[in-house]
């Protein structure tokens, strides 16, 4: 259940200040926030934005279970191959975690176990131009 | 006023104590220390981890599913103040505490049997591998073969005569 170990931390200097990383202000999505966001009418919405400059890849490139934004096609398909992404799907199969679970796991009415989520990488358009 | 739950830990929250967090969604988490708050941050997940009641709950640790954990709940509805139904609901609150506490003794018991079970089994099969070192498989069998030439000696006299 542990930690997992951190590997590969003298070159990327991404995991080099990992408190920073937990600042209120860098705060990536919860995994609740994006089991809304699989409901099909905000998912729709999600992979079809509109031309944004500020974003990544004009934000038309959208990892709905990552929350993340890719340059183009490729890399977008290239990170459905990865472990990040898998792992992310594993997470998601399990129903969010809530405060009336919490309550109930403190002993207010009987423990219901969580259910299980069904999750898909998203589908995307082939089209060649 | 109220003795809120954790988030994170599901500990209560006592009036002045822990912090709470608005995500930007409005939805709000409390947290009963900053342990609990730290752990928030770096997106565990509670019921993978080990020191949570939801974790315990979860992986069948402690007794889930009980009638005497259906009376401490959140109800919402404002009850006008009664002395009796108060003071009769103080004495309810101890003798339900004292039965719950019971059945959850009784439940980590009955879980940690099997274990007690297995470390048995677990015990006498090491013995009847080894046995060969507390005696020996061929111990006794001189003296057995000597018996033997001593009666079929005895049967050989008593047929001769």
């Amino acid at each position: 259940m542990g930690k997992s170990k951190q590997v590969g931390n003298h070159k990327n200097g991404k995991k080099k200040n990992i408190a920073k990383t937990w600042k209120t202000k860098r705060r990536t999505k919860d995994l609740d926030q994006i089991h809304s966001d699989m409901i099909p009418k905000n998912a729709a919405k999600l992979l079809k934005q509109e031309v944004d400059y500020d974003v990544t890849g004009f934000a038309q490139n959208y990892c709905l279970h990552c929350a993340r934004y890719f340059v183009d096609l490729k890399a977008l398909k290239e990170h459905f191959k990865t472990k990040v992404h898998k792992r992310r799907l594993k997470e998601l199969r399990e129903e969010p975690y809530s405060q009336a679970e919490a309550e109930r796991a403190a002993g207010m009415g009987s423990y219901v176990a969580p259910k299980k989520v069904e999750v898909h990488t998203q589908q995307v358009e082939e089209n060649m131009e | 006023m109220r003795i809120e739950k954790c988030y994170f830990c599901s500990g209560p929250i006592y009036p002045g104590h822990g912090m709470m967090f608005i995500r930007n969604d409005c939805k709000v988490f409390k947290f009963c220390r900053s342990k609990c708050h730290k752990n928030f941050k770096k997106k565990r997940n509670p019921r993978k981890t080990r020191w949570t009641k939801a974790f315990r709950k979860a992986a069948g640790k402690e007794l889930t599913v009980d009638n005497s954990l259906e009376f401490e709940k959140r109800r919402n509805i404002p009850v006008k103040y009664q002395r009796e139904l108060w003071s009769k609901t103080v004495q309810a609150m101890k003798k339900v505490e004292a039965i719950k506490q019971k059945r959850q003794a009784r439940f980590i018991i009955n879980r940690l049997k099997k274990g007690k079970e297995l470390e048995k089994a677990e015990a006498i099969n090491e013995v009847k591998k080894n046995i060969h070192l507390i005696r020996a498989s061929h111990a006794g069998q001189t003296k057995k073969l000597e018996e033997k030439m001593v009666q079929k000696l005895a049967e050989d006299v008593e047929m001769a005569e």
